[in-house]
């Protein structure tokens, strides 16, 4: 899926970046995290353990876990109760929390 | 720990109108809530950074929503905001996980208006990046003001589909199509006199299928998704009809190209805490499974413990307003403090009844014709967690293991981060199917502690006694040992 | 779900570790046997268990059964084709003030003149052989016998074992009356009546209650255990870690989920049946635990429950022929009877077939309660 914002009526303010896997981001203050990688079109945000298949953003309501990733070093981190940060390093999760 | 005369879980439109309650009868008020912001699901907002002009169809609940949240400012109400109420240790305590904020509140009575979250229903491709819940899709729109895709497909079952879909084409997404499991259009006209009981609730309705039509989306109703495509995202999905039986037609399969899935069966709600305290619940599959038994006061089956809104029935959003301050007023009849109490009763019960007829007419309208147990390939994951499919616990049953405990600890079912919310309801309704036996008889493995998983680290704020250690730990520990 | 049998051989009463070991070996010996199970075989005590299998935290009196039951543990797999999810990571067991560096010493000394060896850790060699461990750890001793099993994992095997060796495993199978017949004993269950030669009591925490039934008085009392298990993570915690205070066992599985227990006291107990959590003894085990491995602190708390640890009033083993009833026995209240479960159960096996056991087990029978 690619994602996009909608700006009706909306002024989201200044722009920052934070890097998934290396790779840049933009997102806007407020945005979780995984919000911002579905606006990017990133949507896979770990692998599984058993069968290593992709997972992401589900429930949006943080209940599933499956948009758990490695943000700064922490793993099992819910991407969409998480605020986005400037420069925050976002990393796909694998099986019980290794970084990819 | 916090005292309070009233305790309330949950600060959607239930929690937040029985806060509003409350304060009128000069009850002082706790509030806990696991997001960082109140609202819940249907008043939840962007985030407070973006700058609206209020003129947006998105900001069109905006007003109430402020009024709503006025009452956190009140002198008499604490809300605990980032905080998951985890237990209930005994009836009148909440037990709070909030960071270094962690606590335990002790209550005269309690609002239990947890709301709801999807209704899960497993099909092949269901955990494919991409395809997400109706729920998950509004929770990007309202708290992100984002969309998941170009080209959608919304297909499940119930009235958010079409307010998915509705907000969806407004805010620019191709939808390419609808895809309701009941026949809808078929049963509009037996539908109508109680859907005319609430004009403004229909008005809304005719709005959202308006908007659908003035876009040209196709409405396919009496079908189903029946598989997701795509190796790192979908990027299709195959729906067919449901026949009069309620099967489903593979003959008549067809594909529909999309990058994003979104998909809804209805809601269930979350009567985690009910459960640890032992409410008497009731299963009730049209208001989303297993239900508090509540007095015509609304209260639960333990004294003092009340519940409202999604939480407790779903009903949407204008039921749970008004249950919430039902459900306050009769908690502060109880603690003797109600004013007005049978002028409020009746103006409040007056409203609630017309509403109830519009939520029964949409019941109907919406009933599900489908076996979706009949979705399931042996491969289809039914729990995501710990990655257990359908041919794996048909696999037990064959060997003998049959009954939901057994089921859940010999494939480990249930037992991840989601705690069942995800694969419970497929696992009851699989073994009901297998045993010949309604889902009401069923014994379900034990709700544990906590409701929701929480921190450990968030437990060691609270300020306890120092334990008295066993002198010799061997010895059995109830027998004190010099 | 198995139909109750009319008659047997030998006749179990609970299915949980003690019972079904006992029926394994048993069967194994060539003898048929039954289990009968009140709720869900492995329902209780022992499927609700943390899994340690820690050889060092007991008591001198069992030690050399614990240690046989780990040899029999790790041979699951080899000798039934059972998959317990055994693991032999080793174990620290540690002291966190003056007082438990003096008892872990005093243990250490204890546990040499019995033949058990365990090796003493502090300062930089605890911190290099576990750089997890927190601040508050002074000592530790090592004991490369420590291990785990999976408990479910462990239940699932051996019913599906002992099922495949002709075990008749039946539950729902409550029993309410025992009558003496000339041969053996006719036991009425919940579901039914079948008869037996020779009747082996394995019903945990409710040992008491069965013996009763024979008239029998066992003094056993409940504890009621609790455990938690937190969200899977990367692997972190290599060993199996207990505590000289006996307030802390805490190991990671293979699957990353960390479980923490300690004996710390949940609400409940036989009499009401409800076995629920105790919030300050709870926040206690948790701060023990994040006490010695910090780390944990991260992690999410996914599930604490609890269960019942029946306990002799000696917290010995209650092993061996139930006095003035022939061919009656009791196998239960073993204080961590997952752990010795096995060689428990091979030990019954050899006295109901050959009159005697390879490890002296007199000390542990019922009898010693009869004054
Ligand atoms: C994800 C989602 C999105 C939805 N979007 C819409 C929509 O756009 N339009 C619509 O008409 N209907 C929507 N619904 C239906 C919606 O549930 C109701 O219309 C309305 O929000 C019900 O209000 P409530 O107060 O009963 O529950 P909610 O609004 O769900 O409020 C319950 C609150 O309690 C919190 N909570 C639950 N358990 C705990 C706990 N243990 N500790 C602390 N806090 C807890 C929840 O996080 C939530 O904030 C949505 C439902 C879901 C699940
Ligand atoms: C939370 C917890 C954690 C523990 N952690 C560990 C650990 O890490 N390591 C360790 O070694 N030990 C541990 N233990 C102790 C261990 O679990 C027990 O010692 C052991 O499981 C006992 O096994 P059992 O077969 O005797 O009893 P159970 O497993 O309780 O089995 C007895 C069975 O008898 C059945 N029964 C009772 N009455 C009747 C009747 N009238 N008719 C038919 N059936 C009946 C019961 O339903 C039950 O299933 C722990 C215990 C608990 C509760
Ligand atoms: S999407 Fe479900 S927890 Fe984040």
């Amino acid at each position: 899926m690619t994602g996009r914002r909608v700006d009706d009526g909306l002024d989201r303010g200044q722009p920052f970046q934070f890097f998934l896997d290396g790779e840049a981001i933009v997102a806007y203050p407020g945005e979780s995290i995984a919000a911002a990688l579905v606006a990017h079109g990133r949507n896979v945000a770990r692998r599984t353990t058993r069968a290593d298949v992709p997972r992401g953003y589900f429930c949006g309501m943080g209940v599933c876990w499956d948009c758990v990733m490695v943000v700064n070093g922490t793993p099992n981190v819910r991407t969409c109760r998480t605020e986005a940060a400037p420069n925050m390093k976002v990393q796909t999760q694998r099986g019980v929390g290794e970084a990819s | 720990m916090i005292d309070t005369d009233l305790a309330i879980i949950g600060a959607g439109a239930a929690g937040l109108a029985a806060a509003t309650e409350a304060v009128e009868h000069g009850l002082t008020v706790t509030i806990a809530d696991d997001n960082p912001r109140a609202g819940g699901q249907y008043f939840r907002q962007p985030p407070l950074p973006f700058r609206r002009n209020g003129q947006s169809w998105f900001d069109k609940e905006a007003t109430r929503a402020n009024a709503l949240f006025d009452v956190l400012g009140h002198p008499k109400v604490t809300h605990i905001p980032d905080a998951v109420v985890w237990n209930l240790p005994e009836p009148n305590v909440l037990a709070v996980a909030a960071g270094d904020r962690s606590t335990r509140v002790r209550a005269g009575a309690i609002v239990v208006a947890t709301g709801a979250h999807d209704r899960p229903v497993p099909f092949p491709g269901w955990t494919l990046p991409g395809v997400i819940t109706a729920g998950g899709a509004q929770n990007l729109l309202k708290g992100n003001r984002m969309v998941p895709g170009r080209r959608i497909v919304v297909a499940g079952n119930g009235p958010l589909l079409f307010v998915v879909g509705a907000s969806l084409v407004r805010a620019g997404v191709d939808v390419a199509a609808i895809v309701e499991a009941a026949p809808v259009n078929a049963r509009l006209t037996a539908a109508l006199p109680g859907l005319l009981a609430a004009p403004k609730l229909l008005r809304q309705a005719i709005d959202y299928r308006w908007t659908l039509l003035r876009a040209g989306v196709p409405v396919r109703t009496g079908m189903t998704a029946v598989a997701a495509h795509g190796e790192e995202n979908v990027n299709a999905v195959s729906i067919a009809p449901i026949d009069g039986e309620g099967r489903i037609d593979r003959n008549r399969i067809e594909r529909v190209d999309c990058d994003a899935l979104v998909v809804g069966f209805g809601l269930t709600p979350s009567v985690e805490l009910m459960r640890l305290i032992g409410c008497d619940l009731d299963f009730h599959p049209a208001r989303g499974g297993w239900l508090p038994r509540r007095s015509t006061g609304f209260e639960t089956s333990v004294p003092g413990v009340f519940a409202a809104g999604d939480g407790a029935a779903i009903g949407g959003v204008e039921i749970a307003l008004l249950e919430g301050r039902l459900a306050a007023l009769e908690a502060a009849v109880r603690l003797g403090r109600a004013r007005d109490a049978s002028v409020r009763r009746a103006a409040l019960t007056h409203k609630l009844a017309r509403i109830d007829r519009f939520r029964r007419a949409i019941e109907r309208l919406f009933a599900a014709p489908c076996h979706y147990l009949d979705l399931l390939a042996d491969d289809t994951v039914v729990c995501r967690c710990e990655e257990v499919t359908a041919g794996e616990l048909k696999m037990r049953g064959r060997e003998a293991w049959t009954s939901m405990v057994q089921l859940k600890s010999t494939t480990r079912l249930a037992m991840g981060r989601c705690q069942g919310r995800n694969c419970m309801a497929t696992l009851a309704s699989l073994v009901a199917q297998s045993m010949g036996e309604p889902i009401a008889k069923l014994a379900y493995p034990r709700t544990r502690p906590p409701a929701r998983p929480i921190a450990l680290g968030d437990l060691l704020h609270e300020p306890i006694a120092p334990p008295e250690l066993p002198a010799d730990p061997h010895l059995p520990r109830g027998q004190k040992v010099t | 779900m198995a139909d109750l049998p009319k008659d047997t051989d030998i006749l179990v009463i609970g299915a949980g570790i003690a019972g079904l070991c006992s029926a394994l070996y048993l069967a194994r010996a060539g003898r048929t046997v039954a289990v009968v199970e009140r709720g869900e075989p492995w329902g209780d005590a022992s499927g609700a268990n943390a899994g340690t299998l820690s050889l060092q935290v007991k008591r001198p009196e069992v030690l050399h059964i614990t240690r046989r039951a780990i040899e029999l543990w790790q041979d699951f797999k080899a000798d039934f084709g059972i998959d317990v999810g055994f693991g032999r990571p080793g174990g620290l067991r540690v002291a966190t003030n003056a007082r438990e560096v003096d008892m872990l010493r005093h243990s250490q000394a204890e546990q040499r003149t019995l033949g058990i060896e365990v090796e003493w850790l502090d300062g930089n060699r605890l911190r290099d052989t576990a750089p997890w461990l927190g601040p508050t750890v002074l000592a530790a001793t090592w004991c490369d016998w420590d291990s785990y099993s999976s408990p479910l994992q462990a239940g699932r095997a051996l019913i599906d074992g002992a099922r495949r060796d002709g075990v008749a495993v039946i539950g729902g199978a409550a029993v309410t009356a025992i009558a003496k017949e000339t041969k053996g004993y006719r036991v009425t269950t919940a579901l039914g009546v079948i008869a037996c030669n020779t009747l082996v009591i394995a019903a945990g925490a409710w040992s008491g209650e069965v013996a009763a039934i024979l008239g029998v008085t066992l003094p056993v009392s409940a504890d009621v255990n609790m455990l938690s298990v937190t969200e899977p993570a990367p692997h972190l915690i290599d060993k199996v870690v207990t505590h000289i205070g006996g307030i802390l066992s805490l190991k990671q599985y293979p699957n990353g989920t960390c479980l923490i227990g300690g004996g710390w006291q949940g609400q409940g107990g036989l009499a009401s049946g409800r076995k629920e959590i105790d919030h300050e003894q709870l926040m206690h085990n948790f701060r023990v635990a994040i006490g010695v491995v910090p780390a944990l602190a991260n992690l999410r708390l996914v599930r604490s429950w609890s269960g019942f640890e029946g306990v002799a009033a000696d917290a010995l083993p209650l092993f061996g022929p139930l006095p003035g009833r022939p061919a009656a026995y009791v196998n239960a209240c073993a204080r961590g009877g997952y752990s010795q479960g096995p060689a428990l159960g091979l030990l019954m096996a050899e006295l109901i077939s050959a009159g005697r056991t390879s490890l002296p087990m007199e000390r542990f029978y019922p009898a010693r309660f009869a004054s």
